[in-house]
């Protein structure tokens, strides 16, 4: 099979040839790392290289590293640099309405605090959201899609609007409107939804194999909103942008979902992502939902990792595999990307193991 | 608990902000002490706070009682009158050197204002010298720092290496928190103690306020003032 074909059958529930591996976020960083330093390699390239089947996200495309994902972090002057990407990048992110912070050095990027807190702040929606219909970001990522995608599974990766409006708003602010001005909670998500559903609309025209929402909704406790509030202030937008989806889809969210799980599958993604281990069980998660859902993760991104040995990330794969992988419906994959403090090594292990235990008998 | 605070609690737990209000104004008008009001208020909130951690609230219904509690809070303060009027504790709270995510830090904060602590908040990415200035400056009961990334943890072990560099580790308890975190590394860096979520770190710092009006146990690190 080819990589493509093997994430696709995964994503469907099938069972491919051997366990696909595909990761949500490679950081630049550690690309180059494990590229020998190199700069200027191609995202091909790239999974040859670790034996992964597929790639989205972005790529340092011959310039210096970014620690931070690029194109999340364009603010209210950014427009112009989401039209005109100047590094090779599959991110259809809209921009946190936010304050931002920059970590002095590294040029990373943070939300110090969301600028969505009442109703006059409305009005910044048009001063940090980019045309979504422009036609330049689109065209140059499909010469970009043509030049590199070979026989690679290929997504894109877009927000439902939910992380946008817990970022843009705040936890805390968007808590108390809830029950303040419940109408302004939803009209921030729904603003924030019609505009992926506007960008969905083209990258279903284009040549992307599948889409990755990813939504943080949790954190290792709990989901940060009960069943009965995700059906109030989340479902009914996040269905603006999935009844746009004509591909298949991968759900990310970090966390514990299991408190709003039975809700969030009949969303009708094609797979779930990342199952933290310190947050999900993945093998009550299979038990429960993996007729319904493939299951993508899980590989320890607390320990294992980034502070792990080479002996104890073989064991890890070979555990999931043995485990999850049984009768398809898995991918495996970090428990939520290749992060610039991973160990090089681990990640080189990694991809052994997969290669030693991953093909289906 | 009387009749004039019956309604209090309830009105705290379901984040009834103006009832909340009212009930407590009823209850000063009542001639109850201020004293009595507030006990019932943070009884309310330990009872939030527990159905938080067993997963029966989530973080909005949090976030609505605490608001309550900090609105009844404001009322009663100028009429606490003596030892009622001191504040339970203090601590300095922050995530890790490098560290961004605050989410958990910000609700350990807020339960721990509401359970009667006066907190001083230095924020996100808080270098180890920071911290160490804050117990020379603050004189706190508590250091409390959190962590979200395997990363960033480490740079707890450097505070409370700077800590006893700076010759104040024994005046201050080190509790630390977050997603990658465990005991083992709890105990490992030499911090005090290591909770699961913010309910915990509340409950810990209550029995470690208690406990520390008593005489301290045998081998327990004095606190040097």
């Amino acid at each position: 099979m080819t990589p493509r074909e093997r994430v696709m059958r995964a994503l469907h529930r099938g069972q491919p040839d051997r366990v696909p591996w595909i990761e949500n976020d490679i950081e630049e960083d550690i690309q180059v790392r494990l590229m020998g330093g190199r700069t200027d390699f191609t995202p091909g390239e790239l999974c040859r290289a670790l034996g992964m089947d597929g790639f989205g996200y972005h790529f340092p495309s011959g310039q210096r590293a970014q620690d931070s994902q690029s194109a999340q972090t364009t603010g209210k002057t950014g427009k112009e640099g989401w039209y005109y990407p100047r590094r090779i990048t599959f991110d259809f992110t809209p921009p946190w309405v936010a304050e931002m912070g920059t970590v002095e050095g590294t040029g990373r990027t943070y939300v110090k605090r969301g600028l969505l807190t009442s109703r006059d702040s409305l009005e910044l929606f048009d001063e940090f959201l980019p045309d979504p219909d422009h036609p330049a970001r689109y065209e140059k990522v499909a010469q970009w899609l043509e030049k590199y995608r070979e026989d690679f599974a290929v997504f894109a990766r877009i927000r439902l609007g939910s992380a946008s409006t817990f970022e843009s708003m705040g936890l805390d602010v968007f808590s108390i409107m809830m029950y303040d001005d419940p109408d302004l909670v939803k009209e921030i998500h729904r603003r924030f939804s019609e505009w992926s559903a506007k960008v969905i609309q083209h990258l279903n025209k284009m040549d992307f194999d599948f889409i990755w929402a990813n939504d943080d909704h949790a954190d290792n406790k709990s989901s940060w909103v009960n069943m009965e509030m995700w059906d109030e202030f989340l479902r009914p937008y996040q269905m603006i942008v999935v009844n746009e989806i004509k591909k298949p889809w991968i759900f990310h969210s970090d966390g514990n979902l299991f408190p709003i799980l039975d809700g969030l599958v009949t969303l009708g993604m094609n797979a779930i992502h990342p199952v933290q281990p310190a947050a999900m069980d993945i093998n009550k998660l299979k038990a429960k939902y993996g007729d319904r859902v493939c299951i993508v993760g899980n590989i320890d991104l607390d320990y294992t990792l980034p502070k792990g040995t080479e002996e104890e990330v073989e064991a890890e794969v070979r555990d999931r595999i043995e485990k999850i992988g049984v009768g398809g419906g898995y991918m495996i994959s970090s428990a939520n990307s290749i992060t610039d403090y991973c160990k090089v090594e681990n990640v080189w292990a990694m991809s052994r193991a997969i290669k030693k235990y991953g093909t289906y008998k | 608990m009387s009749d004039e605070t019956a309604g209090l609690k309830e009105w705290i737990i379901r984040g009834k902000r103006n009832e909340a209000v009212q009930e407590t104004k009823k209850a000063l008008a009542a001639g109850i002490d201020p004293a009595t009001v507030m006990a019932e208020a943070i009884a309310a909130m330990s009872i939030v706070g527990q159905k938080f951690s067993t997963g029966e609230f989530f973080l909005p219904q949090m976030m609505i009682a605490a608001r309550a509690m900090s609105e009844i809070m404001a009322i009663l303060k100028p009429r606490l009158l003596g030892a009622a009027a001191e504040t339970k504790g203090k601590a300095v709270i922050g995530t890790a050197a490098g560290d961004f995510h605050d989410i958990g830090k910000n609700i350990v904060k807020m339960m721990l204002e509401s359970a009667g602590y006066q907190v001083v908040d230095l924020g996100v990415d808080v270098a180890p010298d920071r911290f160490v200035q804050a117990v020379h400056d603050e004189r706190p009961d508590f250091l409390l720092m959190s962590a979200l990334l395997t990363l960033t943890m480490e740079n707890m072990r450097r505070t409370i290496d700077a800590l006893r560099a700076a010759g104040v580790r024994g005046n201050v308890r080190v509790g630390v928190g977050g997603a990658p975190l465990t005991k083992k590394f709890a105990d490992d860096i030499g911090a005090d103690f290591y909770s699961p979520d913010a309910y915990e770190c509340v409950e810990t710092c209550n029995r470690i306020m208690h406990s520390s009006h008593r005489p301290s146990p045998e081998g327990a690190e004095a606190k040097q003032r």
